[in-house]
This record gives structure tokens, C-alpha cells and sequence, in this order.
């Protein structure tokens, strides 16, 4: 079993018109044995900026706290909120920073810019950047069920979804790829995030 | 006929000669399969060089060094069986994982051998499947032949054999065979393909067992109601679909007794999780939530 | 080989490790403590490899003394996890340290709880939590027993109870345990009576 699949768990980005989807499972585990069934992978930036990290949780951890630290000196340098596109570089930079002892996480990054169009970011776990056709895939996957996310979104993603039917096709897509995956699951937990407020939903999920 | 006979010898010759260069050259095993005589022919060949090497890492693992053989057979499961002063209650689980991929949620894994017999399944879902209905047909033709039912210690001692004779052949199952046998009663053995054959009043077996014993221990008695005990092999298999990722699905209920084996109750694994968690007035702790 | 776990109960927690240190085959004590007091209000059971986990568990109580004497007040619970878990994490790619960790705690604003730390550095707090081979039989055993607010006789009952079924499941059986409570009045240990002297050396 790979490293990055140790601890297990599935994130999903996902845009609409104006809003954009991210949505995690709960699934905490050490290989095959299921330890805690409330770990949730996705992290507010800002209001309208968040990250969801999937791979090995002590990697998740360490990269979330060094990126929050970064963030927080971006504010305070700048004394702006960063924008998503930057906010990408910013995290492909910090993984990249690691390229000979890589931290073994996907990250995907989804925000919204100032036109409230929705940016949507994931990389490898060195930080080779993949940003999506907005156009034709508005959707990015990372975790052990990432095969299955991927069949799932491309059969039900449509451009400009607004934000309920969003998150019903989100939410579907994760429920329906992480249950064919032993390794994710137990729950979920779905974020839209519009132009004025967050949706921020927890989803009933298999529990085995 | 005559045509692809010759065909056919041709192409042994010619695995002969390959797998001679092969044997002569053992430092370069990836020598190129084809000579200028098949070179002339214009066979669309397959990719692997040398089969038998190419399959060698497929059912066992390569070396030493590798956990997993290349190809994967259902491996996740978790079943229990007891007896107890009623009969036996048979539990199972009903999924079907190959590495960390499910391939099916609906897998039946208790196997009705006879009316009076039945058998479980964990590890290879084929070799399971395959014996215990080889099983089933010899133990229909015991009874055509002696007119009256084999018992349960015979038709597990047909299978250990069958296991034991292809010990080492790459076999994959551990099962539970439970019956009710004429003036003996219930009875419960325990066989796997390493050729093991044991008799028990409480087993489980399969990635998930560890987790089905601690609650099966937990709440077994030997006097118990039909219904207590289902309802201990129901909750023994959920709590172990809970924890272990590779069990899942459907819960299976099976009451083997006097006359025979009856299916008490399938019940998805969901509902009853949302059943014992309100039971237990336990709601999921928000701190971890972002 | 060793068993760890804890879980937490009405206003304290419990955590309880098993007493062997084996060296190859042989069973070189059967009354090792690996539940290390951190402070007045914390314990820290530890274990994988002997080196490893004493060594790294006293470095754990040796700073948080001192940030202690530096700063005038103690880590809280949570603070102490994190400290920890960052240890483990900077030491899992410079000299990894084999050590399975779940600390519990009882700070007076927050009551109880347990954070399972495991080698990588992963962190995550629970109500309850095991580690080890016995953590597979002792966790479906606490999923089916635990309850919110249990007494601290339940909880007892309910370790011993886990103790047991890890006895009569794992295949190196006789193990004794450490059983250790925190709550608001400190740390003590719970004498599990006659059953657990008899393996002493």
C-alpha cells in the first residue's frame, strides 16, 4: 500500500456559476482498520477561499499549519486577502519547497476571485499545478478514490450549475465515488461557497 | 483438424526452443521471444516475452520485498459462526473488495450446501464458490447412496481433503461448515486451504474476525435465546464492517436448528449503524469539524 | 506486541498499557510502567520501541516542565497534543521514533479528553482510541460498550473488560496492565487487584 493512501480519505472540487463546490470525506484510518470516522479534510483560508488536503494525515497536518502561518504573513505584508490564483502558487511553492522529501498530500484549492468566478486548483504532491477547463471540466479529485470521483464528475458535471444544484451534484458525485472505495467514506462533509455566505453541509454516508 | 494440430506442435516446438535459449542464457531472461523463422510468420503475438515469467509474479508475490501478488481476488470479509443451546447462528457480511476497490456490496457469502448444511466464505470468492458447491454435489450423492443425511464432521472431512490435496497450490478460502446432525445435533467446523480442519463452538474468520470476536466474546452465552443470538451475530458483523475497510454491505442472519437452517433476517449495514448509534444516544464529537 | 489504550468517561480519562518488554523471544519484565505522568494533569502512554518511546516520552515531560518554568503556566491538553505530534512529525523525516502514543488530560475549562498520536505524527482526538494488535479486538469492544458520561466504575468495568478479551484473542496471551485515570483531582493509578501480581518478576 502506498504512503499516501495509509491513512485514507477523498476531497472534491467542484465549480458552478458564481459558487464553487469543495467536499471531503470523514474517514480517519491506518491502513484497513478505521480509527475515527470525524476527520475532516477541508480548511477555510478565508470566506471565500478554502483547501482540502487528502494523503498521510501527519503530512496534512504539518502543511496546513506551515500554509497558515505563510497566509497569515501574506495578510499582514499585504494587508489584503490573498486571491485564489496566487493563493494556488502560494501552495504549489511550499510543496515544491519539499521536492527531495516530498509531503506525501493532493492538495485542491477552491475560492472564488473578485469577479466571483470560481478558481479551482489541484496539484501532485511536489506542486505541479492542474487547474482545470472551466468550460468543459469544472471539476478536480484528490485521494484513493480519485478513479472513481473522476467517472463520476465527468458523467455529471454541467457548466453553470447554480449553487443547490451544485451542491446536489457534488454531493452525489462524492457519495457515489467514495462508495466504491474501502479506504473513504464514513461521512461527508460539503462547503459551497457563494459571493455572500458559505453553505457548509454534513452529509449522512455508508458507515462501512 | 489436421491443419491446427500441426499448428499446435509447431508452436510447443517453438516454446521448446525459446524457453531452451532461455535456460541457456539465464543472465538475459528477457531475451527476445520471436527468431527470424517467427520473425517470417507475422504472428500478432501477445506482449509478455516469456508467459511463464510474465504470470510467475501473478497469483504469489514477485519477491520477498512485495506484500501484494499483482492480481487480486476478493479478499476482504468477515464471517462468524456459534453454537449455542438452540442450534448455530450463522453471520456474514456481504462485500466484495479487491485491493482497496469494492467491487460488490451484494455478495452472498453463506453458502447453502445441503437443506441441512451450510458453509461460509472468506478469502477467494471462486475457490469458495467452486468447492463448497463440489461439496454440496458429493454430499447429495452420500446421501442418494446411503440414504440418510451425511453428517456435519463427514462433509467437513470431504473438503479438509480436497484442501489438503492442493495445499501449496495457491487455494484461498476459510470457511465454516455448520450443520445439524441426526441424534448428534449442531455442530460446527472450521476449514481452511492451509489444510487446517477444526471443531469449535465459536469462530470467525476474515479480515474483520479481530473486530467480531471482541464483541462476539463479549456477549456470548451459551444459553440464549434464538433471537438474543441473532441478534449477537448481527451486531458482532456490524461492528467489525465498521472498523475493517474491507467488510461491508449487508448483514446476513442464518439459524441453523433441528430441521435444518432457516435465513432470519439481511439487514444493510447503514440502517443499523443509524439504529445502535440512537440506541446508544452517541451523536459524532464536533471538535475535530474545522 | 504491547496494547494501548483509553477512553474518556464523566469528567476524567482513562488510559491503560500492557506491561511486557520483550526482546526477541524472551520476556525480559512483566511490570513495565509505559504510562508517563507529564504533569499534575496529564499522562502520556507510550509505546513501540523501548529506546524510542522511553526516551522520547521523558523528553516530552522534561520541556513541558520547562515551558512551564519559563512561562509560568502549563500546556493545556491540546497544546501538549500538538507539541507532541510536531515532534513526531520533524522526527519521522530525520530519525524516525517508533512510538504510538494516546495522551489524555483533564484541563479546568474543557474537562477531559484523549488525543491517539500514532508514529507518523498523525494526531486526532477521540473518545476512545487504541493502538496495537489489540487495538483491533479492544476498539470493536469499545464501539459496542462505550457510552457519553460513563461513571468511572463503568469505564473501569469496562477497560477491564477490554483486558480480557485481548487476553483471550491475541496469540501472546497473559498480558498485564497499567490502568492510569486523570481527572480533576490529578493522576492515580487503579489497582486492578490479585489478577494482575501474579505475572510480576
Amino acid at each position: 500500500m502506498s504512503i499516501t493512501e495509509y491513512n485514507g480519505g477523498c476531497v472534491i472540487g467542484m465549480a458552478g456559476k458564481n459558487c464553487v463546490a469543495i467536499a471531503c470525506d470523514k474517514r480517519y484510518g491506518a491502513q484497513y482498520q478505521t480509527l475515527a470516522t470525524d476527520k475532516t479534510k477541508v480548511y477555510k483560508m478565508h470566506d471565500q477561499l478554502f483547501i482540502g488536503l487528502a494523503g498521510l494525515a501527519t503530512d496534512q497536518q504539518t502543511f496546513y499549519e506551515r500554509l497558515k502561518f505563510r497566509l497569515a504573513m501574506y495578510s499582514l505584508r499585504e494587508e489584503r486577502l490573498i486571491k485564489p490564483a496566487s493563493f494556488g502558487k502560494m501552495v504549489s511553492t511550499l510543496l515544491y519547497e519539499k521536492r527531495f522529501g516530498p509531503y506525501f498530500i493532493e492538495p485542491v484549492i477552491a475560492g472564488l476571485d473578485k469577479e466571483n468566478k470560481p478558481y479551482l486548483f489541484s496539484s501532485d504532491f511536489i506542486g505541479a499545478p492542474l487547474l482545470p477547463d472551466m468550460d468543459t471540466n469544472g471539476f478536480v479529485v484528490a485521494g484513493t478514490c480519485t478513479e472513481q470521483l473522476m467517472g463520476m464528475c465527468e458523467s455529471m458535471w454541467r457548466k453553470d450549475l447554480e449553487p443547490e444544484e451544485l451542491f446536489e451534484t457534488v454531493s452525489q458525485c462524492l457519495l457515489a465515488g467514495q462508495d466504491r472505495d474501502c479506504l473513504s467514506g464514513w461521512g461527508a462533509v460539503v462547503h459551497i461557497i457563494c459571493p455572500d455566505r458559505v453553505i457548509t453541509r454534513t452529509l449522512r454516508g455508508r458507515m462501512d | 483438424m489436421a491443419l491446427a494440430l500441426s499448428n499446435a506442435f509447431t508452436a510447443m516446438s517453438r516454446e521448446a526452443r525459446r524457453h531452451e535459449r532461455r535456460t541457456k542464457n539465464p543472465a538475459n531472461p528477457e531475451l527476445p521471444a520471436y527468431d527470424e523463422e517467427e520473425m517470417l510468420m507475422k504472428f500478432a503475438m501477445p506482449g509478455p516475452n516469456a508467459p511463464d515469467d510474465f504470470l510467475s509474479g501473478a497469483f504469489a508475490p514477485k519477491n520477498a520485498n512485495d506484500s501484494d501478488p499483482a492480481l487480486k481476488f476478493l479478499h476482504g470479509t468477515t464471517t462468524l459462526g456459534f453454537v449455542f443451546s438452540q442450534g448455530i447462528i450463522i453471520a456474514v457480511d456481504s462485500r466484495a473488495s479487491m485491493g482497496s476497490y469494492i467491487g460488490s456490496q451484494t455478495v452472498k457469502k453463506c453458502i447453502e450446501i445441503t437443506p441441512y448444511l451450510l458453509g461460509t466464505m472468506a478469502g477467494g470468492a471462486a475457490d469458495c464458490m467452486f468447492w463448497e458447491r463440489h461439496l454440496g454435489r458429493l454430499c447429495r450423492l452420500y446421501e442418494l447412496r446411503n440414504k440418510e443425511r451425511i453428517t456435519t464432521a463427514a462433509a467437513s472431512k470431504l473438503l479438509h481433503n480436497i484442501m489438503y490435496s492442493y495445499k501449496g497450490y495457491g487455494l484461498s478460502m476459510g470457511t465454516m461448515i455448520a450443520g445439524w446432525d441426526k441424534d448428534i445435533g449442531p455442530n460446527l467446523y472450521y476449514c481452511d486451504s492451509e489444510g487446517t480442519r477444526v471443531k469449535g463452538q465459536k469462530f470467525s474468520v476474515g479480515s474483520g474476525s479481530p473486530y467480531a470476536y471482541g464483541v462476539l466474546d463479549e456477549g456470548y452465552k451459551f444459553d440464549m435465546s434464538i433471537d438474543d443470538a441473532c441478534e449477537l451475530g448481527r451486531r458482532a458483523i456490524y461492528h467489525a464492517t465498521f472498523r475493517d475497510a474491507m467488510s461491508g454491505g449487508r448483514v446476513s442472519v442464518y439459524h441453523v436448528h433441528e430441521n435444518g437452517w432457516t435465513k432470519i433476517s439481511m439487514d444493510d449495514v447503514q440502517l443499523l449503524h443509524e439504529k445502535y448509534m440512537k440506541e446508544a444516544g452517541r451523536t459524532t464529537p464536533a471538535w475535530n469539524h474545522m | 506486541m504491547d496494547h494501548l489504550l483509553g477512553l474518556v468517561g464523566d469528567g476524567y480519562a482513562l488510559v491503560a498499557a500492557d506491561r511486557n518488554v520483550n526482546h526477541s523471544i524472551i520476556a525480559v519484565k512483566h511490570d513495565e510502567d509505559k504510562i508517563l505522568k507529564l504533569d499534575n494533569s496529564k499522562l502520556l502512554g507510550c509505546v513501540g520501541e523501548l529506546g524510542d518511546t522511553k526516551n522520547f516520552s521523558e523528553y516530552v515531560q522534561k520541556n513541558m516542565a520547562l515551558y512551564a518554568l519559563r512561562n509560568g503556566c502549563h500546556l493545556s491538553t491540546h497544546a501538549a497534543a500538538h507539541f507532541v505530534r510536531g515532534e513526531i512529525a520533524h522526527a519521522i523525516r530525520h530519525s524516525p521514533k517508533m512510538c504510538n502514543m494516546i495522551l489524555v488530560g483533564f484541563d479546568g475549562d474543557s474537562g477531559p479528553s484523549l488525543y491517539h498520536i500514532d508514529y507518523l505524527g498523525g494526531m486526532h482526538r477521540m473518545n476512545y482510541g487504541a493502538h496495537g494488535y489489540g487495538g483491533f479486538f479492544a476498539s470493536s469492544l469499545m464501539d459496542r460498550l462505550w457510552r457519553p458520561n460513563m461513571p468511572l466504575e463503568e469505564g473501569i468495568q469496562l477497560m477491564k473488560k477490554a483486558f480480557a478479551e485481548i487476553n483471550q484473542r491475541f496469540l501472546v496471551g497473559g498480558a498485564t496492565f497499567t490502568l492510569k485515570v486523570v481527572d480533576k483531582d490529578g493522576t492515580r493509578i487503579i489497582d486492578l487487584g490479585e489478577q494482575n501480581n501474579s505475572m510480576q518478576t
